[in-house]
């Protein structure tokens, strides 16, 4: 999921200090898991606006917030309260606020929250970073851990020379990622696999901005 | 005789470091350089080391070839993409620079511009491929250029790594790759690194046995809190201690020159690359009494 920390209160004053009807927008997956965009966030931040003297014309937590034409369609509900809105509030990632960005081309649209990456939930609101969308996977050869995010120089041929009793230089709470990678594939049979060498990763396959048409049989990405 | 030459000799071979200075008064740095002159093999010029911003190792190398010594360029993946780091090399041959050092580089987290973008498009075993593809007349991609380059390209390798196994899968790798030689992180227990030695000597490269020039208690024991795999054993931080705050410095230059006689009389390596950190005017002086000089 996309993980989301919600930004500093009085930054986002400053961004809607001229406006004073607000709109809000939450998402009912990621930003809900986080607790940055779910119903009892979208109530507090409606009490938060109220005591700053805003007027909060509605609220609503989209069931997918990146989904454009299925939002567009739950909004349809709430058509009035939209009109008397000149500023709708976006509580999911960045992809939710562009789909806003979408549906209202004549509001200002503004973002409640920061962006972070895309996590795995290890306990409730504890998240991190597994994958790093790079466009071509590792994992094939890593033992299914991924030394591009797990390794903070992203090292795709063993460990550098800061291994310390097996954690990362960067910081002793953190493992490092090819001693995991090696026990791994030791303990799966596969330790072979860390003798070839890899070869430079071709990151043009994480150039943005993407898209993908998945609807045709064959996948074709277009940068 | 040259580096390489050297090497490929029975003769011991010594390196030692030179940092370029952040800034761009090198009055100091010249002086420690000509200090070395005439004593070393090669002399490596150190990248931002510790991540921290200084003069480029290409422009010191190319000033220290025209003092007259014989540098080798130090290269690391942290600051520049694979464009960057081609450009460079071929720079550095035009420039009459013939010996590289390939090395992933000390990530941002350690040095003064914590901030910044780190590059590492490419690593050490990967940027090994890269000097041989240009010392073959093609880049990276293939493409055919115009003049080939002629580096003679090494490498790192930590012998005390903690575990030590993926360590050397990742130096045969290099070794694969094409490092011609090896400069260790630096080594204080001499019967280990004999070990790390019997193992290492089934590969045909050359190895230099890394020393960092002890100059306190305090220091020994801050590197074996804070720099991974560099481990100062108990006796050595004892004799420190025993020499007392004034002697402490020379009791390191002691130790230094007694692990390089002992390295070089029972045959363990094939030399030994000085590591002084700040104190490169001693090198000599550890130099002479491991008798080299």
């Amino acid at each position: 999921m996309i993980i989301t920390k919600k930004r500093d209160i009085k930054e986002l004053m400053e961004n809607i200090k001229n406006y004073k009807s607000i709109f809000l927008i939450g998402c009912s997956e990621c930003a809900t898991l986080c607790g940055t965009g779910g119903e009892p966030e979208l109530q507090a931040m409606k009490e938060t606006l109220e005591t700053e003297g805003k007027k909060v014309t509605g609220s609503f937590v989209a069931k997918t917030g990146c989904q454009i034409l299925g939002t567009k369609v739950e909004l349809k509900a709430f058509k009035d309260a939209l009109a008397e809105t000149d500023c709708i509030l976006v509580m999911s990632c960045g992809a939710g606020t562009q789909t806003a960005v979408e549906l209202f081309r004549d509001t200002a649209v503004y973002p409640t929250n920061d962006s972070l990456f895309l996590g795995n939930m290890t306990r409730i609101q504890m998240f991190d970073q597994r994958c790093s969308l790079c466009g071509k996977c590792v994992l094939d050869k890593t033992g299914g851990i991924c030394p591009v995010t797990a390794c903070p120089k992203g090292l795709l041929n063993g460990p550098c020379g800061g291994t310390n009793e097996g954690k990362c230089e960067i910081s002793p709470d953190m493992e490092c990622a090819w001693v995991r990678i090696y026990n791994r594939l030791k303990r799966i049979g596969q330790l072979e696999e860390m003798k070839k060498i890899a070869e430079p990763k071709d990151w043009s396959a994480a150039n943005t901005p993407m898209s993908l048409n998945a609807r045709e049989k064959k996948e074709e990405v277009k940068k | 005789m040259n580096f390489k030459e050297a090497l490929n000799s029975e003769k011991f071979v010594v390196t030692a470091e030179v940092g370029p200075p952040k800034g761009t008064d090198i009055k100091e740095m010249l002086h420690d350089a000509e200090a070395l002159k005439g004593k070393l093999d090669a002399v490596n010029v150190t990248d931002n080391q510790s991540a921290v911003m200084r003069i480029n190792s290409l422009s010191i190398c190319k000033i220290l070839l025209d003092m007259g010594h014989e540098p080798i360029l130090q290269m690391t993946c942290r600051d520049r993409n694979r464009i960057g780091l081609q450009s460079d090399l071929l720079g550095a041959s035009v420039l009459g620079i013939r010996n590289v050092l390939c090395m992933t580089g000390d990530h941002p987290n350690a040095g003064d511009h914590k901030e910044t973008k780190a590059v590492y498009d490419i690593e050490s075993v990967q940027l090994l491929r890269v000097v041989d593809s240009l010392n073959n007349g093609r880049d990276m991609m293939g493409n055919e250029m115009k003049g080939a380059t002629d580096f003679f390209q090494g490498a790192v390798v930590t012998p005390e790594a903690d575990p030590v196994e993926p360590q050397l899968m990742k130096f045969e790798k290099k070794v694969a790759a094409g490092a011609n030689f090896f400069q260790t992180q630096a080594i204080y227990d001499i019967g280990k690194f004999k070990e790390f030695m019997t193992y290492a000597r089934k590969f045909p490269v050359k190895i230099l046995a890394g020393l960092v020039l002890l100059k306190s208690a305090g220091m020994a024991n801050y590197m074996n809190k804070f720099v991974p795999g560099i481990k100062v054993p108990q006796d050595l931080i004892d004799e420190l201690k025993a020499a007392g705050k004034g002697n402490a410095l020379d009791a390191g230059i002691n130790i230094a020159a007694r692990h390089i006689k002992q390295l070089k009389e029972e045959d363990v390596c094939d030399g030994v690359h000085i590591m002084a950190i700040g104190a490169e005017d001693k090198v000599p002086l550890i130099m002479e009494r491991a008798g080299l000089l």
